[in-house]
């Protein structure tokens, strides 16, 4: 029997669909004969009474989350997810240039440094990968801080922002697709499979309406797994392997037949009726894996 | 062997050194030593060691140096793993915690994405609040607390050396270097009358370093450069 600490903000439980997939997983630890209970940022300082932490707030080197992990690590607990895969999915100029590095098929990345914000760099990135591009900090979660740019203007306007906190940039091939595909992964194995529709007349899955502050999500479809192209397959667990072997969502796009990553995210969604709507299982391989 | 010396800032040593934005649009591989005066995350000093990293190359500090680094809660129990002595800390947003678990007068450090340097002491209740205000931006984020027992210094270390008289000190600063490689940085140390406490470390601002510094610096640039030991060879 082991005890599971699941660290969280208040903020995981304002969306019904996520308070009741946190739920699933305490009932699938019980049911196995573990003990599951959440953690807040007031009892960091009990992880060293548990067996095993598995982090659902929003990880990034610089969050609280970070430190509950590497805490964690440093004390031998198995985690979920670990400070490595934080570090690289957490920065994506680290994730392109592993995925560079191994050959991982990828939508066409450029880096855009601080001191290279000038008209020629700006007019080699847009002769390299077209009009428009996209503009993504290396921070970017739940489709926020990845903007598009068609002309110098906007380009300089996006990029100005995003420099503010990273003197690093990824500016990519601006790739178009009804879904992206979500590849759930497990230790190199794959967990669950989805498409996350595109909002009809957006480009990325969470947008905001034009002029007001509230983002549109786009629909979730749920596919078996054993359905899923192979591949598909493939290509998740090549890209996932450059990273860890932790519990991650792969974001892909079907282009021309083949299949491009456009990331992998660590710490990735699970809401009840969404991710776990074909394989109900997942709640269950999770806990298992932090059990072990 | 060849060390590449790569810095922000000017070095007075006869070696070759390249800027980190002309090393980060390269493929030099060779041991990489990475001189900056902040490594904080996001910043071209990360970049530098992050991009060492990915070309296969040995470099200092290390990627996961520099954030573990910057993380007071995490700094701070690595160092004690290491031996190096720390005193109890606490991570959280609640002052009740603070209050009961450790006392006054208290060291805050912050634990958030927003800021990197500056810590607060409390003296008693209301302080506190205030400084879990301002360092947990409004309460939105947790705080690294500590007791405050001694005399909080402030010491500009380079590659673990420091003019600092104080035989602890100087102990300190060469154990951190040992385990974070971080090449320049800024400790915080409490001295009580019989002890020294590891409390922290930040970035050191580049108007900081006085002449005499970067001579140091360059020195021990030099040295590293031309024995390699700092690499394991």
């Amino acid at each position: 029997m082991s005890k599971i600490a699941c660290f969280v903000e208040k903020y995981n439980f304002t969306d019904p669909r996520e308070e009741s997939a946190l739920q699933n997983f305490k009932a699938a630890a019980e049911k196995q004969g573990s003990e599951f209970h959440f953690l807040f940022r007031e009892d960091i300082s009990e992880v060293p009474r548990y067996d095993a932490v598995f982090i659902r707030a929003t990880t990034d080197p610089l969050n609280t989350a970070y430190v509950v992990s590497k805490t964690a690590w440093e004390l031998g607990l198995k985690v979920i997810d670990d400070p490595e895969s934080i570090t690289i999915c957490g920065n994506k100029i680290h994730q392109y240039a592993l995925f560079e590095k191994y050959n991982v098929p990828r939508i066409p990345t450029m880096f855009l440094n601080k001191d290279e914000l000038h008209h020629k760099k700006i007019s080699e990135i847009f002769d390299a990968l077209g009009k428009p591009v996209v503009i993504k900090a290396p921070y970017t979660s739940f489709s926020r801080y990845v903007e598009k740019a068609a002309c110098e203007t906007s380009f300089r306007d996006v990029a100005k922002r995003f420099f503010r906190k990273s003197d690093v940039l990824a500016i990519q091939k601006f790739t178009p697709t009804a879904f992206d595909w979500r590849v759930g992964v497990l230790n190199n194995d794959v967990l669950y499979v989805c498409k996350y529709m595109i909002p009809k007349g957006k480009w990325k899955h969470g947008a905001k309406l034009r002029g007001k502050p509230t983002v549109i999500w786009g629909r979730t479809v749920s596919l078996r797994k054993r359905e899923m192209p192979a591949r598909l397959r493939e290509v998740a667990l090549k890209a996932c392997s450059v990273v860890g072997k932790g519990l991650y969502g792969v974001d892909i796009k079907e282009v021309d037949g083949d299949y491009v990553v456009v990331e992998v995210n660590d710490n990735p969604s699970i809401y009840a009726g969404y991710e776990d709507s074909s394989d109900r299982d997942i709640y269950r391989r999770i806990i298992n894996y932090l059990s072990e | 062997m060849t060390v590449l010396v790569v810095s922000n800032i000017d070095l007075t040593t006869k070696l070759q050194v390249v800027k980190p934005t002309t090393f980060l649009d390269s493929t030099i591989k060779e041991p990489t030593l990475n001189i900056n005066n902040e490594y904080r995350y996001l910043k071209t000093g990360y970049y530098v060691s992050m991009h060492a990293e990915i070309l296969g190359n040995r470099v200092i500090p290390s990627c996961e140096n520099i954030i573990d680094s910057s993380r007071t809660p995490v700094f701070l129990l690595r160092a004690a793993k290491a031996g190096v002595l720390t005193l109890p800390v606490l991570v959280t947003d609640s002052v009740k915690k603070i209050t009961n678990e450790l006392g006054f007068p208290v060291l805050i450090f912050a634990v958030n994405p927003f800021i990197y340097d500056g810590y607060k002491i409390a003296g008693n209740k209301s302080a506190l609040y205030r400084a879990m205000k301002s360092l947990g931006m409004n309460y939105k984020f947790a705080v690294c607390a500590q007791p405050l027992r001694g005399e909080l210094s402030a010491v500009k270390t380079y590659f673990g050396k420091t003019v600092n008289q104080d035989i602890d000190i100087q102990k300190i600063a060469e154990k951190v270097y040992r385990i974070f490689g971080i090449p320049i940085c800024k400790l915080y140390i409490q001295k009580t009358v019989d002890k020294a406490y590891l409390c922290g470390l930040q970035p050191v601002d580049k108007e900081e370093l006085s002449e005499q510094d970067l001579k140091i610096i360059s020195k021990e640039v030099s040295l590293i450069s031309e024995q390699g030991e700092a690499f394991g060879v």
